[in-house]
């Protein structure tokens, strides 16, 4: 005998309410943490282990020999402890009921793995085309926001206008670079080619603001605008060249390279 | 039944559509101003699009969630394509939305972006292309949002639909299995 039913079911109940279990389990759906579960199951179903052990972990008390009717279809949501994140039905992280703060930890999380990711000399780089699958616009957009700002700072005159220009030449450059690999028929996707390119700009603002510190040496500011431009290129080389056929290589390739050295002529001249 | 409750609902989420609301009126308001005041360009643009994008952020990971319910992104599959992600609260608690809440929700998002569309038009008959690259921005972030979350309602309903045919159709068959069973 079966230890685990208290209740006894009758076999097509259990099918039933099997089945209703995994129509919810397979719907993308939630609930919100503030409404209380309008039917808690009943503990002895204890084969489904699955959907059970939320509710076991906020302690809602069973009802009493309600598994003999027929449940009312909506079975409740499950009331997610406010530290508990994952799917309450086994699938893919539930997003929608999770505090403020988790949410910006997970979104600075992402910025400081894509930065990493992108921009660091890792020997583990295997695939190019995966790097920044988890794309996200915050950090390219700092970036360019922070050059823009160096560059207006280093500017002894106009600087509203070499703001805007930065930042309009930074902005339109990232778009045009990526139609530009779009329209040699190579495979990306656009939001995360311009946020790897955006990423990419991470060693240029360095430079610029090393430069910035350091304004009056010319030799200096070339050698270090040279180093993190070589460092850009590099970053951004190996997921730009992967997008499209070795034969257009080239032709995706010199766009890059010409934006970042114009980039590297606007700091360095910049006085 | 409470009866001392005025005849609308009060706001459910009152700190949630205040942030909401405070961003973009917070832009809005310091582009116009500034405009009057302050003469650097550089500054104007970095806290305008600093306050957009916060509004932006807010709005759709927020206040999307907890006043309507609704939450859409973003992602790369393994096969290396885009797939735009819709999520939504079940049927029930969608229902159980506040009405205030979604009415203030969805109604400051339409009129910031006409605001923005209002400004543009102003910078554009100046002529003044630096002034219509901020507004340019910011209309791309409203608008962004609007286009996100109205996929993701029309996204939501698609679902209670299916959900609920599925569902039917499943109580139909388990009756008549019981119906036979029994018999």
């Amino acid at each position: 005998m079966l230890h685990r039913d208290t209740i006894p079911l009758h076999e097509s109940s259990q099918s039933d309410i099997d089945e209703i279990e995994n129509l919810i389990r397979a719907s993308v759906q939630s609930g919100p943490s503030t409404v209380p579960a309008a039917r808690p199951p009943s503990p002895p179903r204890a084969s489904i282990p699955i959907s059970s052990s939320p509710y076991m972990l906020s302690g809602i008390p069973p009802p009493p020999k309600s598994s003999n009717q027929k449940s009312p279809l909506i079975a409740p949501p499950p009331i997610l402890s406010p530290s508990n994140n994952a799917g309450g039905f086994g699938s893919p992280p539930n997003t929608l009921t999770e505090p403020v703060c988790d949410t910006v930890k997970r979104d600075l999380m992402r910025i400081v793995n894509n930065l990493k990711q992108v921009v660091f000399p890792n020997p583990f780089r295997e695939d190019p085309g995966m790097a920044l699958r988890d794309w996200d616009l915050w950090g390219p957009f700092f970036f360019i926001v922070f050059l823009g700002l160096v560059l207006s700072w280093s500017a002894s005159v106009k600087k509203s206008d070499v703001f805007a220009v930065a930042f309009a030449l930074l902005a339109a450059g990232a778009v045009i670079l990526t139609l530009n690999v779009l329209l040699l028929g190579g495979r990306i996707i656009f939001f995360q080619s311009l946020s790897l390119l955006g990423y990419c700009l991470f060693p240029l603002d360095v430079g610029a603001l090393i430069c910035m510190l350091n304004y009056s040496n010319a030799m200096v500011k070339i050698i270090v605008v040279t180093i993190t431009l070589i460092w850009s290129s590099w970053a951004a080389y190996p997921f730009m060249s992967a997008a499209v056929n070795p034969s257009r290589k080239a032709l995706a390739l010199y766009p890059l390279f010409l934006m970042y050295v114009s980039v590297g002529f606007l700091i360095i001249a910049i006085n | 039944m409470d009866l001392n409750q005025p005849v609308g609902e009060n706001y459910a989420n009152p700190k949630t559509c205040f942030f909401h609301v405070i961003f973009k009126a917070a832009a809005l308001a310091f582009y116009i101003l500034s405009a009057l005041f302050i003469d650097n360009f550089v500054i104007i643009f970095v806290v305008t699009v600093l306050l957009a994008a916060l509004d932006f952020w807010v709005v759709k990971n927020v206040s999307g969630r907890i006043l309507v319910g609704l939450r859409w992104w973003n992602e790369i599959n393994d096969l290396g394509e885009s797939v735009w992600k819709f999520e939504s609260l079940d049927q029930e608690s969608l229902a159980r939305m506040n009405k205030k809440d979604s009415w203030l929700f969805w109604w400051t998002l339409y009129l910031a972006a006409i605001a923005w569309i209002v400004l543009g038009i102003f910078s554009l008959i100046r002529l003044q292309a630096d002034y219509l690259l901020v507004i340019g921005v910011c209309l791309t972030l409203s608008i962004a949002n609007i286009v996100g979350f109205t996929k993701c309602r029309k996204d939501a309903k698609k679902q209670i639909q299916q959900f609920a045919t599925q569902t039917i159709a499943s109580r139909f068959t388990s009756s008549i299995q019981s119906a036979f069973t029994v018999v």
